[in-house]
């Protein structure tokens, strides 16, 4: 056999051809992504208000040690962390169990596949619009139908015990679609071969997932709830638009409170702090999936 | 067949059932209200399915409201986004999936960071970019700002697409006398057209989506895209529920249906013929 | 007409070594085939005649013109790959034609749409659609010509593969292993039809395999490389009757040529302390030897006929012939049997000797090739 054509081998990929297509896409990261976001970065050093933008003095850590004073801060990173942990696990573990339930072929799978898929294809502020509607205290069918059932009324967005899980319904509602494409996906890719020879050598269905089908497609399933997590600590307009981070402070995260220090309070200093703290905790769930894919890359190799 | 099959069987259709009554009822109930009497939402209560005698109804009250000029200023940003994205993004997929240059490392990483930074992150700074450059206000400034969200994704799919084709077959169009840049155009972007019409989809309904951005940098109300005049009707009572409803639907039929086609259309094996496994 | 040289060739990846110092002459219109095992540097050799793999150093010249630099277009060469490397998106008209589109492509082309438009015309363009018409016919492609490579069988996609490489006359063609995908019964087929495909049009090929056996039949000359250098080149005849070392002796041939490390004493050959036997003439020198022999120079004799004593071991009926495989035996008797490779014969007929029968080899001195022990190198006679 002669050898695989690969980048190392081939003169396709000269350097100097190389920067030219390079070169324009990262100008304009650059200029539209990376100039701001360390602009926002040197902001959380100092002491930059709304009205004055331009006139901030250098602060030092000053923004963080008040942050660290301030108990909104811990509660808003607390909430985030909730928040982004539930929505990971509700999301995956509905998903997960949702494509699960329509991998198999059967009539009108095509149709169920499709509905199943509605939150994740709406956008966001149509959601946030029809949930506001439904989750309505006074006239939403929420209400109605627990009305009808006996119970009273809840007050779905307006109190602080259930603005959380109200948001993480809708949450949960958004992502757990997303989930079961990338499952449904790893399914198809699950070599009958080998869940055959599970079968002859006389696992029974759910030994055969176990063995078979659960290993194979655990790295999907992990890449899914690393994005979900990302996507949670970064959500914005869902949030805004539902509770406006309220009530109370109930469901605000790091990522509401940027835009209301910087808006509302008009401290874009406080507000880019809030930022990085943010930043860093989805640095941080992508560094330690990272990590676990590594392991696991070397668990595979050394087996 | 055996007794445990046939009950894992009753249960998963018990679980479809259940899973698509959950799924669907909202964008249901998006359509009921719609039509529906806006007398009746507040006050008796609502009939719990849509009643088409209320379309002519609907069409009136939409009419007094800017959503045809809405939906042209969503269509621009997105349209704009993707054209942007999917240009920049192929160069840079195909780059990174073919050329060995010197940091390729750091690019991968900073497309990567991309992912994680927050779009409110940038807000302030981006808005006093758009002050300096004259773009606040500017439906460009809103697509520059979505595509730069957008192009790594863009840039994810195409390479990856890229990586799976055999660098034969671009070898094999340079033996040819087909010109470098020819080989992009007439034989990569061709062959990766499902990926790419992924990708423009995503980038497409990136753009069409957005409201962060669109609610900071716009302040003209004709210059709003459908989002944020969605979003302006939270809190106010002067539109009727149902026309607001109905603008919802609107809205988000187009990115349902694409949304729909295209998850069939990433998973297209046409490379599969061409090269022996 | 064009000459390729190539100049003390080296090329490295890396730290790896790949090829080092190659030089040969590829004459106009030969079939020259690049034999070696797998890794032995072949198909880099002939992506570096395409302009597919830079050159590290060295130089390659097309007709005395330096030529390292050179695109693949401007060498003028066919390629035709292992995997084909169809267009998979293009019919196979499309795919057979693209190469005089291409020749017809100007930079303004790029633009989108007229981009699409051009080499929709192209296609349509009489002289190309000829051209196009007759290469399919000559390959039996045409009741396939509106088909996509994916609706094609494996040997079909050989035949587009190879129309497009006709299509553009080029002064040279490069061939990669292109039969290695197909089964056995197309792969006796499509070695004919490459065959006279070189004589019709009467230019350069050069063909990389790692298959002894298509080598021996299309080429009319070979280069045998192993670990990145050239071990001997010559005319199929030559390669077989006259290996210029032990690696050539090995690969080639099927069974490969008998290799046996003697000390030689004159016209006796000792293998071991209990066994010499007597040679016709005098070995081309005394000491440590290696003595070649073909399989079918070798006869099976019934015991003691034979200067050589063995025992069978192994028998392989290929219908027309029969393969014998024996181990030589020391003094006659079972106990001492030699630790050695099998010798293997090769005779017309399909007359099975039985397993473990005693048996003897014999054969005529002249027949014999001798190779140094330690480089490996065969001596002159």
């Amino acid at each position: 056999m002669a050898a695989k054509t690969t980048m190392r081998t081939s003169a396709l990929g000269a350097r100097a051809a190389g920067y030219l297509f390079i070169v324009p896409p990262v100008i304009y990261l650059g200029v539209f992504m990376f100039w701001p976001l360390a602009r926002q970065m040197w902001m959380s050093l100092t002491n930059t208000t709304l009205a004055r933008p331009n006139d901030g003095v250098f602060v030092g850590l000053a923004n963080y040690a008040r942050l660290l004073e301030t108990p909104a801060f811990y509660a808003s990173l607390r909430i985030t962390v909730v928040y982004a942990s539930l929505a990971v696990l509700l999301g995956v573990t509905l998903g997960v169990v949702s494509a699960l339930a329509i991998n198999r072929p059967f009539r009108g799978r095509a149709v169920v596949r499709g509905i199943l898929l509605f939150g994740w294809a709406v956008p966001n502020v149509a959601a946030a619009l029809i949930w506001l509607w439904m989750f309505n205290e006074r006239s939403g069918v929420f209400n109605k139908m627990l009305l009808g059932m006996g119970f009273s009324r809840l007050r779905w967005l307006t109190s602080i015990d259930w603005s959380l899980p109200s948001i993480l319904i809708v949450t949960v509602w958004q992502v757990a679609p997303f989930v079961m494409l990338v499952t449904l996906a790893a399914l198809q890719s699950v070599p009958e071969e080998v869940r055959e020879a599970a079968r002859v050598d006389g696992a029974d269905p759910l030994n055969v997932f176990r063995n078979v089908t659960w290993p194979h497609i655990l790295p999907s399933v992990q890449l899914a709830a690393l994005l979900v997590a990302v996507w949670s600590i970064r959500r914005f307009d869902i949030i805004y638009l539902l509770t406006g981070g309220g009530p109370l402070g109930s469901t605000s995260t790091l990522v509401v409170k940027i835009r209301q220090t910087a808006f509302e309070a008009h401290e874009l200093g406080i507000a880019s702090a809030y930022g990085a703290v943010g930043l860093l905790l989805a640095l941080l769930v992508a560094g330690i999936h990272n990590l676990v894919d590594r392991r696991r890359m070397r668990w595979v190799a050394e087996r | 067949m055996s007794a445990l099959s046939l009950i894992l069987g009753f249960l998963r259709a018990i679980l479809v059932l259940v899973l698509v009554a959950v799924a669907g009822f909202p964008i249901y109930w998006m359509a009921t209200t719609a039509f529906s009497d806006p007398g009746q939402l507040y006050a008796s209560g609502q009939v719990p399915w849509p009643q088409p005698q209320y379309f002519g109804a609907l069409v009136a009250e939409l009419e007094g409201l800017p959503v045809g000029r809405w939906m042209l200023n969503t269509l621009f940003v997105a349209t704009g986004t993707t054209v942007v994205s999917l240009l920049l993004g192929s160069l840079a997929g195909y780059a990174l999936s073919r050329f060995r240059f010197h940091g390729r490392g750091v690019v991968g990483f900073l497309l990567f960071m991309t992912q994680v930074v927050p779009e409110a992150l940038i807000l302030v700074p981006l808005y006093a970019m758009f002050v300096a450059l004259g773009l606040l206000n500017n439906l460009l400034g809103l697509v520059l700002a979505n595509a730069a969200f957008s192009l790594p994704v863009a840039t994810f799919i195409v390479k990856g697409a890229i990586d799976a084709i055999p660098y034969e077959i671009e070898e094999s169009a340079l033996i040819d006398n087909c010109p470098r840049i020819g080989v992009l155009t007439m034989i990569v972007l061709p062959l990766i057209a499902p990926s790419l019409a992924a990708a423009a989809v995503i980038a497409f309904f990136a753009g069409w989506n957005e409201y962060l951005f669109a609610s900071t940098f716009l302040m003209n109300r004709t210059l709003w895209p459908a989002s944020v005049g969605l979003a302006s009707f939270i809190g106010q009572y002067e539109t009727p529920l149902s026309a607001v409803m109905g603008t919802a639907l609107l809205f988000s039929l187009p990115a349902i249906t694409f949304f729909l086609v295209i998850q069939r259309r990433i998973v297209s094996g046409l490379t599969s013929g061409a090269v022996k496994g | 007409m064009p000459e390729l040289v190539l100049d003390t060739v080296a090329k490295t990846f890396g730290d790896t070594q790949v090829i080092r110092s190659l030089s040969a002459t590829v004459e106009d219109g030969e079939f020259l085939v690049l034999l070696g095992p797998s890794g032995c540097g072949k198909s880099t050799l002939l992506r570096m005649i395409a302009g597919l793999t830079e050159i590290t150093a060295g130089e390659i010249r097309f007709d005395g013109k330096r030529a390292n630099d050179w695109s693949p277009r401007e060498r003028d060469v066919a390629f035709v790959f292992q995997s084909y490397a169809l267009y998979p998106h293009m019919t196979v008209r499309g795919n057979i034609a693209f190469p005089l589109v291409m020749d017809a492509f100007r930079p303004w082309h790029h633009l989108p749409l007229v981009n699409g438009w051009m080499r929709r015309r192209r296609m349509k363009d009489p002289a190309i659609a000829a051209r196009t018409d007759a290469i399919a016919r000559q390959l039996e492609l045409d009741p396939l010509i509106d088909r996509r490579p994916a609706g094609l069988s494996g040997g079909q996609r050989q035949r587009v593969a190879l129309a497009r490489a006709l299509i553009r006359d080029p002064s040279i063609y490069l061939l990669d292993e292109p039969l290695s995908n197909l089964d056995a019964r197309l792969r006796m087929q499509m070695r004919a039809e490459i065959s006279s495909l070189h004589h019709k049009v009467g230019k350069t090929f050069v063909y990389v395999t790692h298959d002894q056996v298509e080598a021996m039949t299309m080429a009319t000359r070979i280069i045998v490389l192993d670990k990145g250098e050239v071990q001997q080149i010559g005319t199929p005849d030559e390669i077989y009757h006259a290996p210029a070392n032990t690696f050539v002796a090995r690969f080639v041939g099927s069974p490969s040529m008998n290799l046996l490390t003697v000390d030689g004493e004159g016209a006796q050959l000792r293998i071991s302390p209990s066994l010499s036997f007597a040679h016709g003439e005098a070995a081309p020198r005394a000491g440590r030897l290696v003595f070649g022999i073909r399989p079918e120079k070798l006869e099976l004799r019934p015991p003691g006929e034979g200067p050589l004593p063995a025992e069978v071991v192994v028998v392989e009926s290929l219908g027309a012939e029969i393969v014998v495989g024996c181990r030589l035996q020391a003094g006659g008797t079972r106990d001492h049997l030699i630790d050695h490779d099998l010798v293997f014969v090769r005779r017309p007929g399909n007359e099975r000797p039985a397993l473990g029968s005693p048996c003897s080899l014999s054969f005529a001195a002249g027949d014999v090739v001798w190779f140094d022990a330690v480089t490996g190198l065969r001596l002159k006679p």
